[in-house]
């Protein structure tokens, strides 16, 4: 009896708990705070080229607008996004490699002191495959997405309709030049009537 | 001569046999894969709802039904499992505790938005190095088992966890569902072993399901999360560490598993081999014993069902608060289902 009690007044604590500490409730949502407007750092101009022969869209800007881009930039600070957060986290990489070394050794002993060939084959077929199966994804570029002009595709479209469109995007420094220039790659598109051969 | 007759009527007898347990096992397949379509046919269509009244409706009997199931389970002398129900109920209560404080420690200020992947990752570490200690000890207790790939399997789910916490969290919640099918697994090995190799054939259906479901909704529209309550739903389905993919398809997807988690618990595992009324002490071995425990088996069966009615009560009173606290809560029947799944293998 005593026990149950104890049991009970336990379980009791933990409900309560849980409603003061507002237990697995989400962080809260952050309230959508008042838009931070935009700050403009530089004037520039910028053209905007549509070119079937490419495959991914360019950003092209001449060596000599670079300084004054950089200077423009260099004033403006920044906060750093989650993702910067992540990707910089030094404490969380550690604990990682931390971990993967642990793995890796743990299953070095395991596999040393088992006296079982069967499952040694096992594991070095499993080994061998993995690497064969990565070399050949690394080879053949089975990882890569669809090529860039696939998402640029339904652009002029989008623009007359006043939708956004979303791509990859190479930033280039190109030596010579006038202004930024953006190269679309669309295949299909209408050339101008001067150009038609 | 009478020896030959007898071979007969033994022959005959397995031939009964044989032809009564396979249209069972075709009726069982047919349930199985019926109740599957009906579960992922519902949770596509209206995932919210279907959501919100099964929460409602299964999450506090399922729970007791799992108490049941771990009492029938529990031995009545641990002997020479002690040390590993000791390191079991130690971890499943260390680790509810430290579940729990998690957002009272982020809500008093102790550490901040930035530290509190930190943490998960830390709860889920600890959690991963329970279970490899747990499955090294019953790797121990049988020689022919060499089960020390324990360690490094948990050491590499631990260096992928610290990479991305959150999105390891949201795996251990779309994984647990899929343990009611191992634990069903286990028990028909037991109990019906004709049936093993219909159910697992009816399993290979479960990725064509998903399958299904991703190619369906993977283009729909995310659901409106415009009230608490949606955004509670969207949010435990991962809505916002995914923001690429359609909160439609994660809802459903992870209702989709609830529901078959729940089936197993309610429907599947007390029907399947069951002797005697469920609320009857008879199959519970710690209560049935001479020397057992039948009024502290009773006491807590009894309580347990409080507790359902309780969350009834408070579903209808304030259903978003208390699916909080539910969720909260239920992290113990999550944990306990790891030592007793190594307890059946």
């Amino acid at each position: 009896m005593k026990r149950m009690l104890t049991f009970c007044a336990a379980g009791v604590i933990v409900v309560a708990s849980v409603i003061c500490a507002n237990a697995d409730i989400a962080r809260p949502k952050p309230s959508p705070s008042p838009a931070r407007e935009g700050k403009v750092v530089l004037h520039t101009g910028l053209t905007v080229v549509p070119d079937a022969r490419t495959y991914e869209a360019r950003l092209q800007i001449p060596e000599k607008n670079l300084p004054a881009l950089r200077e423009a930039l260099g004033m403006v600070q920044t906060n750093p996004s989650t993702v910067q957060r992540i990707a910089h986290s030094s404490t969380r990489t550690i604990m990682a490699g931390l971990f993967l070394f642990l793995s890796l050794s743990c299953a070095g002993v395991w596999m040393a002191r088992s006296g079982q060939r069967r499952s040694h084959k096992v594991i070095a077929a499993l080994l061998l495959g993995t690497a064969i199966i990565g070399a050949a994804a690394v080879i053949t570029r089975a990882n890569a997405g669809p090529p860039g002009y696939y998402r640029w595709r339904g652009l002029p479209q989008a623009l007359s309709e006043g939708r956004a469109t979303q791509g990859g995007l190479d930033v280039e420094i190109v030596p010579e030049g006038e202004g930024i220039k953006l190269i679309i790659p669309l295949r299909n598109t209408i050339k101008p009537k001067g150009d038609e051969e | 001569m009478e020896r030959t007759a007898n071979l007969d009527l033994m022959h005959l007898r397995a031939e009964r046999s044989r032809a009564g347990t396979g249209i069972s096992a075709r009726l069982f397949a047919v349930v199985i894969i019926g109740c599957g379509l009906l579960s992922a046919l519902l949770a596509s269509w209206v995932p919210l709802q279907f959501s919100i009244v099964t929460v409602f409706l299964f999450a506090g009997p399922h729970n007791w039904f799992e108490l049941r199931y771990f009492l029938m389970r529990l031995p009545r002398r641990f002997g020479r499992s002690r040390t590993f129900f000791l390191v079991a109920f130690a971890g499943i209560g260390a680790l509810t505790a430290a579940y729990l404080s998690l957002p009272l420690l982020y809500y008093s200020g102790f550490w901040s938005g930035q530290s509190w992947p930190h943490a998960i990752a830390t709860w889920n570490t600890l959690l991963l190095l329970w279970i490899a200690t747990l499955i090294w000890l019953r790797g121990k207790q049988h020689a022919r088992r060499n089960w020390g790939w324990a360690w490094p399997l948990a050491f590499a789910l631990a260096a992928l966890n610290w990479t991305a916490p959150e999105m390891f969290s949201l795996a251990i919640v779309y994984a647990h569902p899929l343990v009611a099918l191992w634990f069903l697994d286990r028990h028909l090995s037991r109990m019906r072993p004709a049936w093993l190799n219909t159910y697992r054939r009816c399993l290979l259906l479960l990725p064509l399901l998903i399958a299904g479901v991703i190619w369906q909704l993977a283009g729909t529209n995310s659901l409106a999360d415009d009230n608490g309550l949606a955004w509670r739903v969207t949010q435990h389905a991962g809505a916002e560490l995914l923001p690429n993919v359609s909160s439609h398809l994660l809802v459903s997807l992870h209702v989709f598993l609830e529901m078959l988690h729940y089936g197993v618990w309610l429907v599947a595992l007390p029907l399947i081999g069951a002797r005697g009324a469920l609320w009857g002490l008879k199959t519970i071995p710690l209560a049935r014993h001479s020397r057992g425990f039948p009024r502290t088996v009773a006491a807590i069966l009894l309580a347990g069902l409080c507790l359902v009615a309780l969350l009834w009560a408070g579903f209808s009173t304030s259903y978003a608060a208390t699916r909080d606290i539910y969720f909260a809560v239920a992290i113990t029947h999550v944990l306990a289902e790891a030592p007793f799944l190594l307890r059946m293998l």
